[in-house]
């Protein structure tokens, strides 16, 4: 009889914890991943708010906001958080997830923080690009075109 | 006369034969060392490898994507074209059948001469396309993404792509794994996919990105293996050199004395029949 009731208050347990962990994980922050391939800029950082740039729009992303697929566009993700200064960073594409339980994951092909591009040696991307965009095989121009985008929007981005 | 010149023959080739052992261990101790460095640089771009393949792939956890158990996958092993490296090829051949046993309705792709030399022989049926040259330094997602896209461009069907790479344990110890890269069908497919807000060609590059993220993670992780089990084996090479070079060293200097003897027996029987 002991160990009828013991069987039946187990359950009960296992489902109030469960319920307490839900509540936890959806507090009112956002864990963001920020990762490329050789290396891992932000590992479960907990924000406020993330702007990025996606193919459908810009999007601003706070804690609980409805799970996302997004495609990056060339741009500048800014991190907010409550307690650091907000960071930027600029990556050229790739994806961001949201996923339900409040992680953002940001893959980017390539990504640098904001501070560490050359203003001179953007401009002079954009003109070579430009160059390149009018001369060689359809493939060539193509890749010229997707370059100039890209350098036009670090152009853009970063503080003169 | 005749046991003397015996003697010096057999003394010239153990001689012959010590030095080229000691070669030998010297070509494997260098080996060994270039493997160690590499081992660590290939170590720190895997773990940065690991953290961008599970956060790519986090979607699949959270829309519980699973593939069917009658799918039609493709196979993609990871292995290279550098040989002397211990069991990794032939593990990740291993692998490889066992999972063409359960799952035949399979098809192959290869990357890396060792791994097709060994599958070719029992499965060239199933091969739809091999790859040579991949990685020949640090990998690169570039790499990773260009095979992927011809992997893409080939044309070759399939539910789910099955990446079989080398998952680094310790500097000793690898084990075989197989790591899914699910296609737009099994993705779309998934149970708790309708919860994300996507769009349709978003979910289609989505699906390329993430072969190309799990390739770069199967090759970076396949590296840092090889390079690992390489200084393995030759370290345990130059071991046994020495090993080799110590036992005729014992012999060289035995047969040397025993034609010392012989020389001497022959000269005093000589010295007493006067």
């Amino acid at each position: 009889m002991f160990r009828h009731t013991l069987r039946a208050a187990r359950p009960l347990a296992r489902t109030s914890a469960v319920r307490a962990y839900a509540t936890e994980a959806s507090a009112n922050r956002l864990r963001v991943n920020l990762v490329v391939p050789h290396q891992a800029y932000l590992k479960q950082v907990e924000a406020t708010q993330v702007n990025l740039s996606s193919t459908e729009g810009d999007m601003g992303i706070l804690a609980e906001h409805v799970p996302t697929i997004a495609q990056l566009k060339p741009g500048v993700i800014e991190i907010f958080s409550a307690t650091e200064k907000p960071q930027k960073f600029f990556a050229s594409g790739g994806f961001a997830i949201i996923n339900p339980d409040s992680t953002l994951n940001i893959n980017a092909v390539e990504a640098f923080a904001l501070e560490d591009f050359d203003g001179e040696a953007v401009r002079r991307a954009i003109e070579d690009a430009t160059r390149r965009t009018n001369t060689g095989s359809e493939e060539e121009r193509v890749i010229a075109k997707i370059e100039l985008e890209t350098y036009e929007a670090i152009a853009a981005a970063v503080p003169k | 006369m005749a046991v003397q010149a015996r003697n010096m023959a057999t003394l010239k080739e153990i001689s012959m034969r010590l030095k080229s052992v000691s070669n030998i261990a010297k070509i494997t101790k260098s080996m060994k060392m270039i493997a160690s460095t590499k081992v660590t640089k290939a170590q720190r771009a895997m773990e940065a490898a690991r953290v961008y393949g599970n956060s790519a792939t986090a979607l699949y956890t959270h829309a519980e994507t699973a593939s069917a158990p009658d799918s039609k996958d493709l196979v993609i092993v990871v292995s290279s074209d550098r040989g002397l490296c211990g069991g990794i090829h032939s593990s990740l051949a291993k692998g490889t059948r066992k999972f063409l046993h359960e799952h035949p309705n399979s098809s192959l792709a290869i990357i890396g001469q060792k791994a097709r030399a060994q599958l070719q022989r029992d499965q060239r049926a199933k091969i739809a396309i091999t790859f040579d040259g991949v990685s020949k330094n640090l990998p690169t997602w570039n790499e990773a993404a260009l095979v992927a896209d011809e992997i893409i461009k080939s044309g070759v069907q399939f539910d789910t792509a099955q990446v079989v790479y080398n998952q680094f344990k310790s500097v000793i110890a690898f084990d075989t794994v197989t790591v899914p890269a699910h296609s737009l069908k099994s993705l779309s497919e998934s149970p708790k996919l309708a919860a994300y807000e996507v769009e349709e060609p978003v979910l289609k590059n989505f699906e390329e990105f993430t072969l190309a993220n799990t390739l770069y993670w199967g090759i970076a992780e396949g590296n840092a293996s090889e390079q690992a089990a390489k200084r393995t084996a030759m370290e345990n090479a130059t071991k046994n050199a020495d090993e080799m070079i110590g036992k005729l060293t014992l012999t060289y200097n035995r047969s040397r004395q025993a034609s010392i003897t012989n020389d001497l027996i022959d000269i005093i029987t000589g010295a007493m029949a006067i």
